[in-house]
């Protein structure tokens, strides 16, 4: 098990399993939540983690960039540690951005399209 | 001609209808960050009723997130001889949770309710499809254009579904080599189908990021068909000509081999046709210039994001989805598109801010002709994650709907001042209406065969 504390909704903390997506425990337990494809493909359902570490390696949504702003896929991801999350679009402030105005650097787009980033 | 099939025997016919009292919009609140379902709003477009001009219902989904976007009809005037069948139900895709709602909009046109939903999970698991997009009936079939498998890789396929809204599989015979989808139109005496590319849905939904482009992750290419073998037999490779080729629209007149597609991010119309020794050709017949804007280091691409046919096939409208500007362009030669009519609506270049006394957050999106040609209802979201990226004030604003008054014999556009509908003032808080339909068919839905 594992405790999930939700920093924007009054600090509340949630017992779940480790192996289960967090927005289905969450759900399960009465947090209503935006979600919308459910296989981490679509970005409805990302958070913002303040601390701890999860395994999201399912997600196909997020570049580099708004994964190293703290962002995680709720449908797909697991706490590997206890951790704290802000969600909903209170936590939305980095996760879109003006394509035209503040492009990705190489390093910083989607996993499989990324270059390493230079020293 | 007397028969008692849904729609018209010609687009002539069609022209003569009715005008529209009713119109139907869908709603979102995916990605706005109000818990509540998208739903299909019923918009009183009579001048002479009391509400004219406002929401007079709103159909809920029975799910939240599932982002509705486009829409189709069960039944059009590819259906006209055949008695058994009736415009009755309204094809509601959720391009997210990829359930597909069926609407009875027969019952009471005002207020449609729901008759069916196919279980997302059902056609994945049953077709390995996912991202729903355009719905085209083909005679008493439906075909639904599909973005990405079931695990939103590109590049999909077609649903196809029979008249009960059972699933079938797929339509298809081959994708061929084709990496994307997104949009098609069919002109069956040619034997031909036309489709389109925008992205995967792992790709687009979560939002657009601009090196994407150049990383191939978008689509340049448009792909005709072999309908009766349904496999596409020859591609265009359209280049940054056609970056993100979009909407793609036939003439309506079934005889015409002539279609367009506009291309979103290059800001272009491309034009097709059949020669004279049987070939496809195309060339690119309108390219909007990119603006220069104040705060981007870089010129401010159109983004033409829907283009739509007149069904007298004279005039074709577009978008420029962030300059704010809607046109009309004189087609009766389609190798020289004229302009003959703009209208400015929100945007980016601040040319519009407000309509009607309504500030408009986005720009014109999405539009319905009437089948006249006479009224163009323009809607102003394109997709929750690129309003949010774009236009973040659509948030607290909501969407707007506008009509502009056409003139179909001389050319020419006008805001209408009596007419918008503001979605920043919803019940629930501000939403984001989208694609529009009329009750009796529209100018984006019917194929003769």
């Amino acid at each position: 098990m594992r405790v999930i504390t939700i920093a924007n909704q009054n600090g509340k903390t949630f017992e779940v399993n480790s192996k289960r997506p967090i927005l289905e425990s969450l759900h399960d337990q009465g947090v209503d939540l935006p979600f919308g494809c459910k296989y981490g493909g679509c970005i409805t359902c990302a958070a913002k983690l303040i601390s701890g570490k999860v395994d999201q390696n399912r997600q196909v949504a997020l570049n580099n960039r708004q994964i190293s702003n703290g962002y995680i896929i709720l449908c797909v991801a697991r706490p590997l540690t206890d951790i704290t999350i802000e969600v909903g679009v209170e936590s939305h402030d980095q996760l879109y951005r003006n394509p035209f105005l503040d492009p990705l650097k190489p390093h910083e787009l989607k996993a499989d399209i990324a270059t390493l980033e230079k020293e | 001609m007397e028969c008692c099939g849904p729609g018209y025997s010609s687009p002539l016919e069609a022209i003569k209808a009715p005008r529209e009292k009713l119109l139907y919009t869908i709603s979102i609140y995916t990605g706005t960050g109000i818990q509540k379902p998208d739903y299909l709003a019923t918009i009183d477009v009579d001048p002479k009723s009391e509400t004219f001009s406002q929401v007079i219902h709103r159909l809920e989904m029975p799910g939240i997130g599932d982002e509705l976007h486009h829409m189709g009809w069960n039944a059009c005037s590819s259906c006209f001889d055949d008695g058994s069948m009736s415009r009755k139900y309204l094809l509601l895709p959720g391009v997210r949770s990829n359930n597909i709602h069926i609407v009875d909009t027969a019952t009471d046109p005002r207020a449609p309710s729901l008759y069916k939903v196919i279980d997302g999970a059902d056609i994945k698991s049953k077709t390995n499809l996912s991202g729903p997009h355009t719905v085209h009936c083909l005679g008493s079939e439906i075909i639904i254009s599909m973005l990405g498998d079931a695990k939103g890789e590109a590049p999909g396929g077609y649903l196809h579904l029979n008249k009960d809204f059972e699933i079938q599989g797929r339509w298809e015979n081959s994708m061929g080599n084709i990496k994307f989808g997104y949009d098609f139109w069919y002109q069956p005496r040619h034997n031909i189908m036309v489709s389109s590319e925008w992205a995967a849905p792992n790709t687009f939904m979560p939002g657009f990021d601009l090196e994407e482009v150049g990383h191939l992750k978008y689509g340049r290419e448009i792909h005709f068909w072999d309908f009766e073998k349904r496999e596409p037999i020859e591609t265009m490779y359209l280049g940054e000509d056609g970056l993100l080729p979009l909407e793609v629209k036939f003439h309506h007149n079934p005889d015409s081999s002539h279609g367009f597609c506009g291309a979103a991010l290059s800001t272009n119309v491309i034009h097709w046709w059949k020669d004279k020794d049987e070939k496809w050709q195309w060339e690119k017949i309108i390219d909007v210039e990119n603006e220069p804007h104040p705060e981007w280091p870089l010129p401010v691409p159109g983004v033409m994001s829907a283009i739509l046919i007149s069904m007298d096939d004279k005039y074709l409208y577009l978008n420029n989805w962030l300059h704010g500007d809607m046109r009309q362009y004189d087609i009766s030669d389609p190798h020289n598109p004229k302009l003959t009519g703009q209208v400015w609506m929100g945007g980016l270049l601040g040319k519009a801010p407000l309509v009607n006394g309504v500030k408009v957050a986005g720009g014109p999106q999405m539009f319905q002709l009437s089948l006249d040609g006479k009224r163009l209802y323009v809607t102003t979201s394109l997709f929750s994650t690129w309003d949010n990226q774009f236009y973040p004030e659509i948030r607290e604003q909501g969407g707007v709907m506008v009509m502009i008054d056409c003139d179909p014999i001389n050319g020419g556009m006008s805001l209408n001042k009596d007419f918008i509908v503001d979605f920043g003032n919803e019940p629930n808080g501000p939403s984001r209406c989208h694609e529009a339909r009329y009750p009796g068919g529209d100018c984006t839905s019917d194929i003769w065969l």
